[in-house]
């Protein structure tokens, strides 16, 4: 999950170093000067950085879903995958990725207010699942899975925004084993998804209705 | 199989899930007015046109909610071996209809469980299921040039088994004219088998055991061999049978001969695992069976095994002895030791029964009188059906208190109710091997 391909980079040990005490003491580290000293570094040394935790836990969830893109590419046939697929399988390995960091993930999530849809800890995060996205829709739209419409066409990405934070708070609260039920509810969501987003009886009846209204 | 609808909604929450089962039984519910408004200007009606309209109703319900209530569907179409015709048809059906995995959902189980990616693990894996199996589903793979099948499990299926066993309670006592008691009796076996059948460990290591003792034991049937290295977890992977199924495999107008040969192969099968193994491929099911133009059969799926208890093979088979209908010490001493008889039943009670059983046992166990059967008489099997018929709605019967007939009846009578459809289908004259002891002059009870 390195930044930069240096031989250690200062913002991947700051991050580690952050995860650590999160989870040794059940909270975020008193202050930065206190933090940067735990770590033999000065205080400089972390705002060359980032200027607050919160800019690092920014971070830290950016790192999540970037590990998650990679090891997507990673296999082999993931490029072949229609547009449903690939964002299937982005939901599937995030679960992965977050679950060797669970604790820590569930920190955050917890402390989530229910309806939030712009927590601030997901900002950038944020920022990476819309590239991720859009072209995922824009693949869609090609191969005719999504239907572009008039002005809802261009929200498509909020809409899987929201299910994204749906499915994360899911996941925060399953207790089934294995989060297989997690499994099933990103499977049933991101098929709900893709029906609404595909072509669905009301468009032949909005075209319907538009013809009568100029024919008339 | 793109004729295979992929479901756009499936009902998660067991409030969902039970919402469905009471819009089925107000359905089933609706047919009867319809029926008996019909019959009002129609007596002659008989009731096999209701009949279908439930098993419709019932068939959509069930098959929209995949899992165990799918395979209790299957169970009851198979093990109430009284069924009417018309929900056996649509209910065998119910095994091809299960909505799909996702692609990717198969790549993540394949690493949780192996650690590799299925590209990785064969040479080809197809993207989209083959076909479906109850609990999961069937990819084709290819591994240095051999055809694999792997079965993939669909997730979180042990765990809602035992609460779509308790969805399914209220219904099927109304749909299957059963008292709550025999239900009880026959809830507690089937979920026991359902949990072993969810037990993809338990599957694989059953199935080595079984395949490896019967290979080579009857001519014409080829089993698959497994891949431990390939599975483990939610995935099985065995070889691929060819050959097509049952229906198919008849609209290709075998020879009497073909059909005989298979039918013998067959009821030998069974034969050997009920007296030699003491354990079953309780799952008849024609999906199981992959049959080959030159007669020859190949059988899938081991994860439906019965192991048949000592003295419950005793008793059960004794019922089989010749003569046994004429001892009347010896109908009292296994009647008592299958359960069909209880402690506190009044002699009237008594006279019901042992008459209803004796009936249901002299018809049921009618190719064992022979020594070559033709299982294409269609006559004998509507005589059950209409006995079924009649049995179950026998006033004493159905207010009977306390189920009747031992647990370890249930699977089966199961294996050979389905045994002898699948022979009726074949059309064949089998030669009717048994154990030695089971020889002898026979009387022919009808």
């Amino acid at each position: 999950m390195a930044k930069k391909q240096t031989a250690k980079p200062v913002d991947s040990q700051l991050k580690e170093a952050f995860i650590d005490f999160c989870l040794e003491h059940g909270k975020e580290p008193a202050s930065i000067y206190k933090f940067a000293k735990d770590l033999k570094m000065k205080e400089v040394d972390f705002y060359n950085h980032y200027n607050s935790f919160k800019a690092l836990k920014k971070h830290i969830w950016a790192d999540f879903l970037k590990e998650t893109i990679e090891n997507l590419y990673a296999e082999e046939s993931f490029v072949e995958y229609s547009s449903r697929e690939k964002l299937l399988a982005l939901y599937f390995t995030l679960i992965e990725v977050l679950k060797a960091n669970r604790s820590y993930a569930m920190m955050d999530l917890q402390m989530m207010r229910k309806g939030d849809l712009k927590p601030t800890f997901l900002e950038v995060f944020k920022k990476h699942f819309y590239k991720f996205i859009d072209e995922i829709l824009l693949q869609g739209k090609e191969t005719e899975e999504i239907i572009d419409r008039p002005v809802i066409g261009d929200r498509y990405s909020e809409g899987l925004w929201i299910q994204t934070l749906f499915i994360l708070q899911f996941w925060a609260n399953d207790d089934s084993k294995d989060f297989e039920k997690t499994d099933a509810a990103i499977e049933k969501a991101v098929n709900v998804a893709y029906d609404l987003m595909g072509k669905s009886p009301l468009d032949s009846m909005f075209d319907f209705a538009k013809f009568i209204f100029q024919n008339r | 199989m793109s004729e295979r609808k992929e479901q756009s909604r499936i009902p998660i929450s067991k409030i969902q899930r039970a919402s469905k089962f009471v819009s089925t039984g107000a359905k089933v519910g609706g047919n009867y007015i319809k029926h008996y408004s019909k019959k009002a200007f129609n007596p002659k009606m008989d009731r096999s046109q209701l009949d279908i309209d439930n098993a419709e109703d019932i068939y959509g319900s069930l098959s929209e909610l995949k899992g165990s209530a799918l395979k209790v569907a299957q169970m009851l179409s198979m093990d109430r071996n009284l069924l009417p015709p018309a929900y056996q048809e649509k209910f065998t059906m119910s095994q091809y209809s299960a909505p799909p995995l996702s692609y990717p959902l198969v790549v993540k189980t394949f690493q949780k469980t192996l650690g590799k990616s299925p590209d990785a693990i064969f040479d080809t894996f197809t993207k989209n299921a083959v076909n479906a199996a109850s609990m999961g589903q069937v990819h084709q793979a290819t591994k240095d040039g051999k055809k694999l099948a792997v079965k993939i499990q669909y997730p979180g299926v042990a765990d809602s088994i035992s609460s779509d066993l308790r969805l399914v309670r209220p219904f099927a006592t109304r749909l299957f004219n059963m008292s709550n008691a025999e239900l009880d009796h026959y809830m507690s076996e089937v979920e026991g088998k359902l949990m072993e059948e969810a037990d993809y460990d338990l599957e694989l290591r059953r199935s080595k055991e079984i395949t490896e003792a019967l290979a080579g034991k009857i001519e014409g049937l080829y089993f698959p061999k497994y891949y431990e290295e390939y599975s483990g977890g939610r995935v099985i992977t065995m070889d691929w049978l060819d050959g097509v199924h049952l229906k198919e495999f008849l609209a290709t107008n075998p020879s009497q001969e073909i059909k005989n040969k298979i039918g013998q192969a067959l009821w030998d099968f069974y034969n050997f695992q009920f007296h030699e193994l003491r354990q079953v491929h309780a799952d008849p099911h024609p999906g199981n069976f992959m049959f080959m133009d030159d007669g020859t059969m190949g059988i899938i799926d081991f994860g439906c095994i019965k192991e048949i208890p000592e003295d419950f093979y005793e008793n059960y088979f004794a019922l089989l002895k010749p003569g046994f209908m004429q001892d009347k010490d010896e109908i009292d001493k296994r009647f008592k030791a299958l359960d069909f008889f209880h402690e506190n039943d009044s002699p009237s009670e008594r006279k019901i029964f042992s008459t209803v059983f004796l009936e249901m046992i002299g018809m049921l166990s009618k190719p064992f009188q022979y020594d070559t059967f033709n299982f294409g008489n269609n006559a004998f099997f509507e005589e059950i059906y209409a006995m079924g018929e009649r049995v179950s709605n026998m006033k004493e019967v159905r207010n009977s208190n306390g189920a009747r007939g031992s647990r370890h009846g249930l699977y089966v009578n199961r294996t050979y109710f389905g045994l002898y459809n699948m022979l009726n289908q074949l059309d064949a004259e089998v030669k009717i091997t048994k154990p030695s002891w089971l020889n002898g002059s026979t009387e022919k009870v009808a």
